[in-house]
């Protein structure tokens, strides 16, 4: 893959102080983001997923700091992002670091109009005592510069772009009068709206259906392919994942313990963890029988975590894990994870049935 | 599994549900019939706004039943009845709700909201006590739980507190209304088991509403697809899945996603457009179009079905 890196994540450390106690919600978070893919972010809640992402558009909540780390953005054109002392070059190309800019005033020209997102809940997401398109022309007028006659058209095919039917009637109407899978595409219409090149999607079909969440899925991919997005795509499920992602990171207690291509995480996960949410889907279950849960909750983070964050869920850990952090180890140039179950001295362990079950399925593709 | 012979625990009988006055009446359930049988598990899927939540809350007295029965072990359970039949009905059917954050009295603790139902029965302080004890110890809570707020819970606990203010009562049926689209997904495979768990031991009987059929194939015997207030299709799970005959069970089918990236990137979605049936001068019937398998359709649509088959 020597696709260009949009988003590099280094080292990232974030801390929360809450009630004068700390906690460590991000603990090195390592991630490249490459131009045009989309790369899906899945974890527990907890897990540390929209941490990681608010930390792309600047909207960390005011307790939380960045304590150690960078974020550099490539973007393609230079004006207007974050100050002089932000910016800097890499071998990859100029950048701006994000990590530093801090107040939300630098945070001009990237927010919107080069990173967006796209909310959980489309309920709460649009203001209520707006038209529709009073809230898209407002997007509008503020990252492209759009007046009058001309912000109209454009949101009115911005609308169209989202498959919203007679665009001209529904533009005088107010949120209310959505459904919920229509109000979601009214936030990504705004979202498109202001031109972005990446956009965050932070599970952006979890309050909706099921025949619903495939449709708005569909979408996110059409809406990629026409404007060239780059998507990062946050959620719990793993199954949705599969429909949209290029790549995927399982994030567990503010690090990433496994990434690598779709196909390499669903057909040879290597993290327990990975093993453990795939199998607690309902879809690989067999009737009948127990779903294999994850027992137990995610780990504290206010309290200092020793060797791999899963062990004291893992009922097969082995006691290094209970010890010493695991390194990373490559299982492919695209695949990598975080767990001493793939050190040379670890004993061979089988995943669990579900798991064998869908790498079978893999096998017979990959032959 | 031999259907026949089982005992029909509950059964629906043309029931409809209705909103409103008679200007701006609205029906949003019209006409449903099933049986529920003893032991079973039984789905109602469809959609939001279909009128699945309605259906059971019109089961469980909550919303009153505009026209049709509901009988419950064979006595009507629908319409007037006294205060003892009353209580009857809330002991043996009890509700699991979507939302642990919504659904539980935030001010109050928890040996309350368990024991709530309980109160007026004329049972002492000590046996109320050590049912809320027991409920709790049967979710895998720890009976010291009774005295917290609900605040101090996570949602899978606080899904579990909602299961055991149902199961203090001993009911017999539950209907548990989307009891995990709220959850994390590594905390629905918990709530499930352990839903599984109360079935074997207690032989409890479930409705369970939900729109999200690769839960429902879990967990379900039977499923039935509800569409605008009228069940489309009725069948035993694995037959559904496997040969869906409507096309909106074909639609929600075609939704569901797979956990696989090979598949899911081949698979063809499908949108269920109501305007494929033609059913004005010839309405649709519930037919039985295969042993156990029901299906909402007018003659027309019967008879190019009986041709693909013959």
């Amino acid at each position: 893959m020597n696709k260009r890196c949009i988003l590099s994540v280094r080292d990232l450390h974030v801390v929360f102080r809450l009630r004068n106690r700390k906690l460590h919600a991000l603990r090195g978070v390592n991630l490249d983001v490459y131009e045009g893919e989309t790369i899906a972010i899945v974890g527990e809640s907890g897990s540390g997923k929209s941490v990681l992402n608010k930390n792309f558009i600047g909207l960390l909540d005011n307790n939380g700091r960045i304590t150690g780390g960078s974020i550099r953005y490539y973007p393609r054109i230079w004006e207007h992002l974050g100050r002089e002392k932000d910016r800097g070059e890499d071998e990859q190309g100029e950048y701006v670091e994000l990590a530093g800019l801090g107040r939300s005033k630098n945070w001009r020209g990237i927010r919107g109009g080069q990173v967006c997102m796209i909310p959980q809940d489309p309920m709460t997401s649009l203001n209520p005592l707006k038209t529709i398109g009073w809230q898209l022309t407002e997007a509008l007028k503020l990252n492209r510069g759009l007046r009058g006659q001309q912000a109209y058209d454009e949101a009115i095919r911005l609308l169209e772009d989202v498959q919203i039917d007679n665009p001209e009637e529904r533009y005088w109407q107010y949120p209310h009068e959505f459904s919920g899978g229509m109000r979601q595409r009214v936030v990504i219409a705004i979202a498109i709206a202001c031109n972005p090149r990446i956009l965050i999607c932070d599970e952006p079909t979890t309050a909706l259906d099921v025949t619903i969440q495939a449709q708005v899925l569909q979408l996110i991919r059409e809406v990629k392919e026409k404007y060239g997005l780059t998507v990062i795509f946050i959620t719990h499920d793993l199954g949705v994942v599969a429909n949209v992602a290029d790549r995927v990171a399982v994030m567990y207690a503010g690090e990433i313990v496994e990434i690598g291509r779709t196909e390499e995480v669903f057909f040879k996960p290597q993290h327990p963890y990975t093993w453990a949410l795939l199998s607690s889907l309902p879809q690989l279950g067999t009737k009948g029988e127990d779903l294999l849960a994850i027992r137990g909750t995610p780990p504290n983070l206010f309290k200092e975590i020793t060797g791999d964050a899963f062990a004291p869920r893992n009922p097969d850990a082995m006691l290094i894990e209970h010890l010493a952090e695991p390194p990373v180890f490559e299982v492919s140039p695209t695949h990598s994870a975080r767990t001493w179950r793939l050190d040379p001295r670890a004993p061979e362990s089988k995943p669990p049935r579900p798991i064998r079950k869908l790498k079978k399925l893999g096998g017979e593709r990959d032959a | 599994m031999p259907e026949d012979n089982r005992e029909v625990l509950l059964s629906v009988r043309d029931l409809r549900v209705a909103f409103g006055s008679r200007r701006h009446r609205f029906e949003a359930v019209k006409g449903v019939s099933f049986d529920i049988h003893k032991g079973e598990t039984f789905g109602i899927v469809g959609e939001s706004g279909s009128g699945k939540t309605t259906i059971g809350r019109a089961i469980i007295r909550v919303y009153p039943a505009a026209a049709g029965s509901v009988t419950f072990h064979g006595k009507q359970i629908s319409g007037e009845l006294s205060a003892a039949d009353r209580h009857w009905v809330t002991d043996k059917i009890q509700m699991i709700f979507q939302d642990p954050m919504a659904s539980l009295n935030e001010r109050a603790k928890i040996d309350y909201i368990v024991s709530e139902g309980l109160l007026g029965r004329g049972l002492g302080k000590i046996e109320i006590r050590a049912r809320v004890a027991q409920a709790l110890r049967d979710v895998g809570l720890l009976p010291e739980f009774a005295t917290r707020f609900p605040h101090e819970f996570s949602g899978g606990q606080r899904q579990r507190i909602g299961i055991a203010r149902a199961l203090v009562m001993n009911p017999e049926l539950i209907i548990a209304d989307e009891p995990i689209s709220a959850l994390d997904v590594s905390i629905r495979a918990q709530v499930l088991n352990l839903m599984r768990k109360l079935q074997q031991e207690r032989g409890l009987t479930y409705l369970f509403i939900s729109h999200d059929l690769s839960v429902m194939r879990f967990i379900c015997d039977r499923i039935a697809v509800v569409h605008k207030g009228e069940i489309v299709e009725l069948a035993d799970t694995e037959t559904l899945f496997r040969r869906p005959l409507h096309p909106y069970t074909q639609a929600l089918l075609s939704a569901i996603p797979i956990p696989n990236p090979v598949m899911e990137r081949q698979k063809v979605l499908k949108v269920y457009d109501p305007s494929c049936h033609h059913y004005e001068g010839d309405p649709p019937v519930f037919t039985e179009v295969e042993e156990n398998h029901f299906l909402l359709a007018n003659y027309e649509e019967l008879a190019k079905l009986q041709g693909r088959w013959a």
